[in-house]
């Protein structure tokens, strides 16, 4: 028996056979197309302004000097960091929910973000590095914060409560470290260090262009491979090591994706709140009756991104918000109500 | 490479040829032996289960009884690899489970733990198709025999019109018969189930060991799981295996372990045993401590 919109896909006389969600590719197209609607139309919107075919014209190679000059170096950058690091911090969040089935854990509420904020800072301002250094502070530190989550919560095998609580404690301890290295950094320091801390886009350029993409382009190939196994993930532990070969070694190297792919973002653009727990709800809520598969939930990430970005932009326009105060404010009320219902039936299924 | 080929499939009711494809046990080959050797498990210091050998009789439903805290839930999670043995062995048809190809083994046995949970809002037959989950490779999600498996697992267990309801709006009864069909799409040849009764009101208790009795007298699947209830376990055991301290206390037919004595050593309750009027099987009737009537 297939589920109702179930597409089946066979080719290479049945050797293969690909079961596609109609409603999932139909939604997975239809948010990326809408993220992608919203990224060209950012990159026209500002104080320069553009019209839309103008915007396309300059993409395509046409345009003035000067056209060129806003849409392709300053803009652009800009508009692919953010629906790079939507879709690499949803994927996160999508991997690490479904294996511990629990909305919670995400690497935004577990400290995962906190730790490779700290890495970067740490890089920043006690190294003095910038550029590509950052880079593998972010990792470092998210690599390390897991680890030591994992460490502190392991008993006996995983539980997703611990796993929580753990997290959000060393969370708080990384947050007291932030500030500590903020009080002993110098003033311009500790000016763009609180705007990246609080996730922004701005000035962004193809260091962090390069950084997200080749993050993503490392990743998907690997979730493409390994993904299929979360629907068995998601059933618990015993399940998953009686129905999959190996669930072990498939969970550790989907955790150390997801971490990377929260890590390399965070090194991109800032540890930008919410989206990781905030995307694969919404997939999940869209999908209905399914779980939230990474394809749209990808989409979902880029598109709240892109999204946030522009609001953060032209509401207070010529001043500019960071993107993570627009995604806070619209994150929060997420949280919030998880919490509640968590509370309520005594688990976050 | 085929020009692709696109088939849409929608959900039909299966013929209920499907559920049961004979009347007698499926003889084209013979039930898979599952057995324990001087099998020693344990979490910290102290083992759980101590130097337990044991024979389950293939085809058939074997019960694990026990106190609380007695190992039977180990032991079971010991049959199904899920612990390593400190020392000993499980064996599959004569081959060391820890010997076996992780996916062969995930093909070979199935498990229904103690109150699985299921994801938030997904739908039975998503549940339920899981289970068709090492039949399958990254580039063959779907064939015709997975959905025969599903389809046959939610008709034998009774839920093709719960097809697409979620998971979280079933009854107990309902959701574990969703569980109960997965298991049965893994199309294992061994079942383990870990109190596939627990939280369940008695007609559904006997609902779900009659459904796991018609199912072995038509497939001949060696079932093993652990049961709280003796009586339950009286009727619906071929072979009991009686659990105490970590060690087998007592085993074979539900008449010959369910003792007076026997009872009284593994569980430390006094009582008196009585034919079943209606089956024939043994009644355990647990013994007031004053002797007597304790009211009117």
């Amino acid at each position: 028996m297939t589920a109702r919109d179930t597409v089946v896909v066979h080719a290479a006389r049945g050797t293969v056979a690909l079961r596609l969600s109609r409603r999932s590719a139909l939604l997975t197209s239809a948010l990326w197309l809408a993220a992608l609607a919203l990224a060209v139309a950012s990159l026209g919107l500002g104080e320069f302004d553009l019209r839309l075919a103008d915007t396309l014209r300059v993409l395509g190679g046409g345009g003035t000097l000067i056209e060129y000059d806003v849409v392709v170096r300053d803009r652009l950058p800009r508009t692919v960091t953010g629906l790079g690091v939507g879709a690499a911090f949803a994927l996160s969040g999508a991997i690490l929910q479904r294996i511990a089935a629990n909305p919670l854990v995400s690497p935004d509420v577990i400290g995962v973000n906190a730790g490779a904020s700290f890495g970067a800072l740490l890089v920043m301002t006690v190294v003095g590095g910038a550029g590509a250094s950052l880079v593998f502070g972010a990792l470092a530190g998210a690599m390390l914060t897991s680890a030591a989550i994992v460490l502190v919560a392991l008993n006996r095998g995983l539980n997703g409560y611990r796993l929580v609580l753990v997290g959000i404690g060393i969370a708080a301890m990384l947050s007291s470290a932030i500030s500590y290295l903020l009080v002993r950094a110098e003033y311009h320091q500790v000016l763009s260090a609180a705007s990246w801390l609080t996730g922004s886009l701005a000035n962004r350029g193809a260091l962090h262009v390069t950084i997200i993409v080749a993050t993503l382009a490392a990743a998907v190939p690997v979730l493409l491979v390994l993904g299929r196994h979360l629907r068995v993930l998601e059933l618990g532990d015993d399940l998953a090591r009686t129905l999959i070969g190996g669930a072990h070694r498939i969970r550790l190297a989907l955790i150390i994706t997801a971490v990377a792919l929260a890590a390399m973002a965070t090194a991109a653009a800032g540890p930008i709140g919410f989206i990781a727990l905030v995307a694969p709800q919404i997939t999940r809520r869209l999908l209905a009756g399914r779980s939230a598969a990474l394809g749209p939930a990808a989409a979902t990430g880029a598109l709240l991104v892109t999204g946030a970005d522009l609001v953060a932009r032209l509401l207070f326009a010529p001043t500019e918000l960071p993107v993570g105060a627009v995604t806070g404010v619209l994150g929060a009320p997420v949280l919030l109500y998880l919490l509640a219902r968590a509370n309520r039936i005594g688990h976050t299924g | 490479m085929n020009p692709d080929t696109t088939t849409t499939t929608t959900s039909t009711t299966p013929p209920t040829s499907t559920a049961c494809p004979a009347e007698q046990p499926a003889t084209t080959q013979p039930a898979t032996e599952l057995s324990a050797e001087g099998l020693t498990l344990g979490y910290d210091a102290a083992p759980v289960v101590q130097d337990v050998s044991v024979a389950v009789p293939p085809g058939r439903i074997t019960v694990i009884v026990g106190a609380n805290g007695s190992g039977k839930s180990t032991l079971l999670r010991g049959l199904a690899r899920l612990m390593t043995p400190r020392r000993g062995t499980v064996l599959l048809d004569g081959q060391d489970i820890a010997r076996l190809a992780t996916k062969t083994l995930a093909r070979r046995l199935g498990l229904l733990p103690q109150q699985p949970l299921a994801p938030d809002g997904i739908t039975v037959a998503d549940l339920v198709g899981r289970g068709r989950h090492p039949h399958q490779r990254w580039f063959r999600h779907h064939t015709d025999a997975d959905d025969t498996a599903i389809t046959a697992a939610m008709a034998a267990t009774g839920i093709t019109d719960l097809a697409e309801r979620p998971v979280d709006e079933l009854s107990g009864g309902q959701r574990q018969r969703a569980w109960l069909a997965l298991a049965l799409a893994q199309d294992p040849d061994v079942m383990l189930l870990d109190e596939p009764t627990a939280h369940l009101d008695l007609t559904h208790q006997v609902d779900l060991l009659e459904l796991l009795t018609d199912l072995n007298a038509t497939l001949g699947r060696t079932t093993v799981l652990v049961l709280h209830d003796l009586n339950l376990a009286g009727r619906y055991a071929h072979h009991l295996v009686a659990v105490k301290d970590g060690r087998i206390a007592a085993e074979g037919p539900p008449a010959d372990v369910l003792q007076p004595g026997t009872i009284e050593s593994v569980f430390s309750l006094s009582c008196a045993v009585i034919d079943d009027p209606l089956t024939g099987t043994p009644i355990v009737l647990p013994r007031p401590p004053s002797g007597g009537r304790r009211a009117g």
